[in-house]
């Protein structure tokens, strides 16, 4: 069954050199004579580059083996071990991971195409590529990790690299504030992860902690720890997939650069957690308690995300909701055990959520860092191919056949009513008239009618090529994406779902053709209320709102962030205050204190024998000589 | 010379710190001193490292009779536990030479001596010779506290000894005891760590004596709630004390209640294990909330190393060779993480003569490579995969959750609290806008960029390639977790199957 090979590892590595050398090169010429950027946009490019030709190489290598075999693994050395516990430093390729792989590596080396024009002119760009290598090298040990602890290292190496490039600004307080956000929301997370981990390990770990040997002796797991594993592990999920009640630091995260919030927050990190429930699917598909638990807070987060999402101003916010919002969905499909189904969205919303947001990054561009949407507007005229890609981008977000996003909605939405989750899929339903609605009202803003800030338009203009071309690949894919996974329905035979089956441990359930009909009506049926609706109140004219009442309420997010303030982040500041100011010094010092005071009191109290007289000395030593001899008479007799 | 490397190690630094004191040397001959000596004894120690093999017995061992009608010998050996603390000193310290070369001949001489000092501590094999060595190396901490310290040095000196003195006049009193039920038992007198474990230690003296041993060690840790001695001293005290008491002697704390408590006092540790191992988790969570309070970075980070020793603590309590071995490698992941932070604040403090981390701002613009090394160093503190602080960490959390669910859950919060008061620090200094005084601050110098360098690679490389580490620290381990449980060591030494067997009994127990 196992297959080594020995280039696996050249994948992660190779982004990680880049990173290396760009960091050096950095830190060794920016308080000097920076050097050339376009140098630092070439070696940034040869990492993932080659990562990508290596992932494609994996997956014909896995594809020209026969089902059933398609497991390449290698193991590098042994990491850790300790008693029972034995890690290895192993990477694992199967259909899931080389699926994830490939558009890992694609989407990151035209994002960092990209970024070449994006970042041109800044004076760190030689950090912002060392980041930026670093995030896809984790990304790929994430990926490749053939044990849940490698995972972890890139689990967590992608959490340290979004809080690095949110905070890249570091001169703004916000930024630095919204990357410590990042950074210690996941880490809540990320206790989940750990502790899921060790309950796992002390369960079933001692035959081996790779995810073959899990997987093979998952069937020995108690319910209530199979339960445990279950949610912990979700835990550290929703912290990473920004789903409740751990999305908060996701929408702040857009303090990043854009190629950042496309990358990172869009397309690869945020779908970690999916990736993770996937691969824990040996132990998901057992527990359909934890099922409902991850599908209901996915659905639920999904339809939060998008409410908020309707109100926003800031271009970069709105799709970050969006994003929110869709990694709900994907959680709804891995809850109800659709694994496939999930993934799929992961992928086409890789495609069509990156380029989105390189779109809103060229605007911003154009726009000369200017975010709010209410500022825009009638842009399609001067900046056409933006205009054309993001409009496809949009198509495939909102759901509309035969883009990308319809297929892997439609999979998902279909799976919840398959399995007779009518209250999930209900809200999915209302959920995909919201995206549609919400993704045209920012389409029709900026793009349609007359522009509001003339000057800003007039300096307006198309991005240059090295932006322009990423869009148009990312938008082939956001067409054509999801004919890869056509169900039968439509002709198609499902290549996505076959291709991923040996890697999960899903069922498809069989259920009339009726119910699909259903579920592709009531998508279509969202799909074209919502874009009506937008159509008739931004198409034309729109002016920016005042909000009142819900709609006001929705503005500020439910002012969600300040409860959290008020209740976890203010209080736990004022615990540590009061430790400094009162109980250090009055309390747990107390004995301390107490004891030199004791020794100052007896010292006085025995200040009142020592007169300095010889006469008093006298009559001690007579008391005491009499009292000495009074004993030792005694204890003769 | 080689059969008495560990005499080397101990009377080398001690006899040349001793002759720099009485002597009339200059302060370039007592640094350069210093810098050579300190030099040897890395090269030692690296060799003692690699000659070392991987198995539970002592090795590199030295007993000559002393006071022979008491059974008190000078009998010395290392094994896989103190190995990695003697290590840790021998490859930090010469970094303090290189980095402070303008301090006065007695700064020098008392970091020779309590260099010396630690060794012997460590290298003790009988608990006479270990006591000696463990009050000689406190001296030169009060000496350089007391001389070199902040402005309120002297309150802080007051309070470093009635601590100290009251636990070493503790343990006294419990070594004095163990000898006599020794005496009582196999009609002889012996002070051998290695005879101890045969004792029966029963009833409420024995119950006395074990907190009379705990209660020294857990204020040198320091354990809570034995602590408040700790953010003071560190805080007056010089750099290089600061650096010298959070890498190294608060690990001495932790190595003796591995040396001493767990295989003598077996059925004790094993009764109060729980409580011992709630004051760790416990301490863990109070001083990292303390920690983001603080005004004051080296105090920040003093809280910060009390943190950080609670959870190092914890790994010895939950009895599991996993925890065991996590926080004997933590020990030496802390000293090169805590311990390096103390000393990029000791130079922040040199630059800018001031540590409030409100007067700074902005430092990695101006300073590149002291951020980015800066950054690792705290990486590692607050466990990152991929840096030496993650192996350690994990293991604990992993061990704690055998031992004890409800502890195994506090312990992992470490992962939160530490990042909070670090990242919010770190915003505050490296981060945000420069201000006049940070706007002069100047990267590393070659020279010192060179002197950091091997520890932040040995940061990295302990996070990715801990192996050949943990395989010289586990058969130790092993050994005395087997002794707790009473198991059959051969055997468990050897078979996998047979520590599941031991581990129910830890559970049993408790």
């Amino acid at each position: 069954m196992e297959h080594n090979v020995t280039f696996l590892g050249y994948i992660p590595l190779l982004p990680l050199i880049g990173a290396a050398v760009l960091g050096f090169l950095h830190i060794g010429t920016c308080n000097r004579k920076p050097l050339n950027e376009k140098l630092y946009g070439l070696i940034a490019c040869v990492g993932p580059v080659l990562a990508f030709v290596l992932a494609l190489r994996v997956f014909l290598t896995l594809k020209g083996m026969p089902e059933e075999a398609r497991y390449l693994s290698q193991k590098a050395f042994t990491w850790f071990q300790v008693g029972e516990l034995d890690i290895t430093m192993g990477f694992l390729a199967d259909p899931l991971s080389s699926l994830m792989l490939v558009f890992v590596t694609l989407i990151g080396s035209l994002i960092h195409i990209y970024s070449i024009g994006y970042m041109e002119g800044d004076k760190n760009i030689g950090k912002f590529f060392a980041y930026l290598n670093l995030f896809v090298g984790s990304m790929l040990i994430l990926v490749l990790g053939d044990n849940p602890v490698v995972m972890f290292v890139g689990w967590e190496g992608v959490g340290l690299c979004s809080y690095l490039l949110i905070s890249f600004y570091s001169e703004e307080t916000n930024n630095v504030l919204a990357g410590n956000k990042a950074f210690i929301v996941n880490r809540i997370g990320d206790l989940g992860f750990v502790l899921g981990m060790a309950f796992l390990f002390w369960a079933i770990g001692a035959g081996g902690f790779d995810f073959f040997s899990l997987k093979a002796n998952a069937h020995s797991l108690t319910p209530g720890i199979a339960l445990a594993v279950c949610l912990l592990l979700f835990v550290g999920a929703t912290g990473k997939s920004a789903q409740i009640p751990l999305y908060v630091w996701l929408p702040d995260a857009m303090a990043g650069p854009t190629p950042v919030s496309a990358l990172i927050h869009a397309a690869t990190m945020v779908t970690a957690g999916v990736y993770m429930v996937a691969r824990f699917s040996f132990i998901y598909a057992h527990v359909p308690v934890a099922g409902e638990i991850v599908a209901w807070i996915g659905i639920l987060t999904a339809l939060l995300a998008a409410i908020f999402a309707m109100f926003q101003d800031d271009i970069k916010k709105i799709l970050a909701y969006s994003t929110v919002s869709q990694l709900g969905y994907m959680f709804a499909g891995v809850g109800v055990a659709a694994y496939s189904a999930g993934i799929f969205h992961v992928f086409t919303h890789a495609f069509f959520k990156a380029l989105l947001f390189l779109g809103a990054g060229a605007i911003i561009y154009a726009m000369h860092h200017e975010q709010n949407i209410w500022k825009m507007g009638g842009l399609k005229n001067k900046m056409p191919k933006t205009y054309i890609t993001m409009l496809i981008g949009a198509l495939a977000l909102a759901g509309c056949p035969p883009f990308a996003g319809f297929f892997s909605k439609d999979e998902i939405l279909f799976s919840t009513l398959a399995t007779g989750h009518y209250g999930i899929w209900a809200i999915g339903v209302l959920v995909a008239g919201m995206t549609a609605f919400y993704t045209f009202r920012m389409i029709f803003v900026v793009f349609h009618g007359e522009p509001r800030d003339q000057e800003a338009y007039d300096h307006c203009h198309e991005a240059p090529a090295v932006m322009t071309v990423p869009l148009i690949i990312l938008a082939v894919g956001a067409l054509f994406a999801g004919f890869l996974n056509l169900p039968a329905i439509f002709g198609g035979n499902q290549l996505v779902s076959h291709w991923l089956a040996p890697s999960l441990v899903e069922h498809h359930p069989h259920v009339s053709i009726f119910i699909e009909i259903i579920a592709i009506g009531a998508s279509v049926a969202a799909f074209v209320v919502g874009i009506r609706i937008a159509y008739k109140r931004f198409a034309v004219g729109a002016e920016e709102p005042q909000f009142s009442g819900f709609c006001k309420f929705a503005y500020h997010k439910f002012y969600i962030d300040e409860l959290y303030d008020g209740v976890f982040v203010q209080p736990y500041k004022k615990i540590g205050n009061a430790i400094r100011k009162t109980i250090e010094p009055s309390v747990t010092d107390a004995p301390v204190t107490l004891a030199s005071k004791l020794y100052m009191v007896i010292g006085t109290a025995f200040k009142v024998f020592q007169v300095g007289y010889v006469r008093v000395y006298a009559i001690y030593m007579i008391v005491g000589l009499s009292l000495m001899s009074l004993l030792l008479s005694q204890s003769l007799n | 010379m080689f059969e008495h490397v560990l005499s080397v190690m101990i009377f080398l630094p001690i006899v040349a710190g001793l002759i720099l004191l009485l002597t009339p040397a200059g302060k370039g001959i007592a640094r350069l001193t210093g810098l050579v000596i300190s030099f040897a004894s890395l090269i030692l120690g690296l060799d003692i490292f690699f000659k070392f093999k991987e198995q539970a017995a002592l090795q590199f061992v030295e007993n000559v009779a002393w006071i022979p009608a008491w059974g008190i010998n000078y009998h010395l050996g290392l094994d896989g536990i103190s190995l990695f603390v003697l290590l840790a000193g021998a490859i930090l310290l010469p970094m303090v030479y290189i980095l402070f070369s303008t301090k006065e001949k007695g700064y020098y001489a008392n970091l020779l001596i309590v260099q010396g000092a630690m060794a012997g501590a460590l290298c003790a094999a009988d608990m006479v010779l270990f006591y000696i060595f463990w009050e000689i190396m406190l001296l030169p901490i009060f000496f350089m506290l007391g001389l070199y310290g902040g402005e309120n040095r002297i309150k802080a000196t007051l309070k470093i000894t009635i601590y100290t003195i009251a636990g070493s006049l503790l343990m006294l009193a419990s070594i004095i005891y163990v000898g006599v039920t020794y005496h009582a038992q196999f009609g002889e007198w012996n002070f051998a760590i290695s005879q101890m474990s045969q004792l029966q230690l029963a009833g409420p003296v024995a119950v006395l004596a074990f907190f009379g041993f705990m209660i020294a060690f857990a204020i040198k840790i320091p354990l809570f709630p034995f602590h408040t001695w700790l953010p003071d001293a560190y805080t007056e005290a010089p750099t290089a004390t600061t650096f010298v008491l959070s890498a190294i002697m608060a690990k001495i704390g932790v190595y003796a209640v591995i040396r001493f408590v767990v295989p003598v006092f077996d059925g004790e540790f094993a009764r109060f294990a729980l409580l011992l191992a709630y004051s760790g988790v416990i301490g863990m969570m109070y001083c990292g909330i303390t920690a983001i309070a603080q005004k004051d970075i080296k105090r920040m980070l003093a809280f910060s190393s009390a943190s950080h020793m609670g959870i190092i603590a914890l790994g010895v309590f939950c009895l599991n060779v996993q925890a065991l071995t996590g926080s004997i490698y933590q020990i030496v992941a802390h000293a090169t993480s805590t311990g390096v932070l103390f000393l990029f604040v000791g130079i922040i403090e040199d630059k800018m003569k001031t540590r409030q981390i409100k007067d700074l701002g902005g430092i990695a613009y101006k300073a590149p490579v002291f951020a980015f090394f800066f950054a690792v160093a705290m990486l590692a503190s607050v466990g990152l995969p991929g840096t030496s602080g993650f192996i350690g960490e994990f293991l604990i959390i992993l061990g704690a959750i055998k031992f004890n669910v409800v502890i195994g859950v506090l312990a992992g919060t470490t992962l939160i609290i530490g990042v909070c008061y670090m990242l919010w620090m770190f915003q505050r200094v490296f981060f945000e806008k420069t201000n006049d005084r940070t706007e002069g601050f100047t990267d590393l110098s070659i020279k010192e960029g060179l002197t950091f360098l091997p520890v932040i690679v040995l940061i990295v490389v302990m996070g990715l390639y801990p192996q050949p580490f943990l395989s010289k620290i586990e058969p130790a381990a092993q050994q005395l977790i087997a002794s707790v449980t009473k198991a059959d060591s051969m055997q468990i030494a050897q078979s996998t199957h047979a520590q599941q067997s031991d581990g129910h009994t830890v559970e049993k127990k408790n």
